[in-house]
């Protein structure tokens, strides 16, 4: 059986389990710190239980701990639904500069790792584009990864989005002339999907170091 | 016996906490934030047990277990993890780490790795001495 490559498909499965995996690593830690601290107080409980006296400035350090970390946890929830409901509606007039925050907050773990600062610049006012939001995300989700796997560690990646006359562009900002040329023939045979599934268009330049994609409503 | 213990993982906040858990345990800890701050650690210091997050930035945990191995044999190695599988276990174990355990790690258990880890480096340790003897006492020809 051989129905032949489902490019867009795979991408966006791929995009999912990856996405998802670093999310649930990141509440994994948040857990992990929350369950210790939890520990903490038990231990400190023992040994009030041994005589020694109860500490209430030290108590209010750990539960101020656990407090800021359940914040935290509640956080990557909320981005985790987020990204959940961008598969709602295959078509959708979206906001571009909304589009740039999630892929930035799916994205810090993975910045982090490969030692990159990712900032966002959103445009100064909302940039409306109709397309399929969830495989914008995937394929933007791939410039980044690509951008973060060339740049080096130390560096500062730029997501800025740029409001168009009739649609808008997010460009990757950054990137030197060996990190574009590593790209190699970017995009790919899963990127041209993506980039046809979402009505966009890829562009690297190598004089201002950056990699654009730009909609179109037209 | 008191055991030394180097403890490196990126989270702060978690190192802040077994830190303090594990010093009310008798241990004596040292914490380091990178793979890289664990390696000054090692070349300085001689630790029972390095308990080791597999995922941090930069230089990641089964490198850092590799290059802590190249420096000093001896040197027991617990790998932390967020997804235990056997595949990665395999690979740690080749790579010679002493156990691995996922987060969030039971103090306790934790606790009885870390002083198997220093049985076993003081039967390293005296295997190593006993070796030296041999030597000294082989080449010396008195």
């Amino acid at each position: 059986m051989n129905a032949g490559p489902n490019r867009v498909g795979q991408s966006g499965l791929t995009y999912f389990g990856r996405t998802t995996a670093s999310i649930s690593h990141e509440l994994k830690n948040a857990l992990a710190i929350i369950k210790e601290n939890a520990g903490l107080l038990d231990d400190y409980l023992l040994m009030a239980d041994k005589g020694m006296p109860l500490d209430a400035a030290r108590f209010r350090t750990v539960t101020g701990r656990i407090a800021d970390q359940i914040t935290r946890a509640d956080g990557i929830i909320k981005n985790l639904n987020r990204f959940a409901h961008s598969v709602d509606e295959p078509i959708k007039a979206i906001d571009l500069n909304e589009t740039a925050g999630l892929l930035d907050v799916l994205s810090q773990r993975e910045a982090a790792m490969r030692q990159v600062t990712l900032q966002v610049c959103p445009a100064g006012a909302a940039t409306p584009v109709t397309t399929a939001p969830y495989l914008l995300l995937t394929l933007l989700g791939r410039c980044l990864s690509l951008c973060l796997q060339h740049m080096g560690s130390g560096k500062t990646l730029t997501v800025k989005v740029t409001k168009g006359p009739d649609g808008g562009r997010i460009e990757f900002e950054g990137l030197d002339a060996a990190a574009l040329a590593a790209a190699g023939d970017f995009p790919g045979e899963n990127e041209s999907a993506l980039l046809n599934a979402v009505g966009a268009e890829c562009h690297l330049d190598g004089t201002h170091g950056c990699m654009s994609i730009t909609l179109s409503n037209r | 016996m008191t055991e030394k213990i180097l403890l490196v993982d990126d989270e702060k906040d978690f190192l802040t906490v077994m830190s303090e858990r594990m010093t009310a345990r008798g241990m004596q800890v040292t914490t380091a934030d990178s793979a890289e701050a664990a390696l000054q650690e090692v070349e300085g210091g001689s630790y029972d047990a390095i308990v080791l997050d597999l995922k941090m930035p930069g230089m990641d945990g089964l490198e850092t277990l590799k290059a802590i191995k190249a420096r000093n044999p001896t040197l027991q190695v617990i790998l932390l993890t967020g997804h235990a599988t056997l595949e990665k276990g395999i690979e740690a174990m080749k790579l010679g780490a002493m156990d691995f355990v996922e987060k969030p790690a039971d103090l306790n258990l934790l606790t009885e790795k870390i002083r198997s880890a220093q049985a076993r480096k003081m039967v390293l340790v005296a295997k190593q001495t006993e070796q030296k003897l041999k030597n000294i006492l082989t080449t010396k020809g008195w």
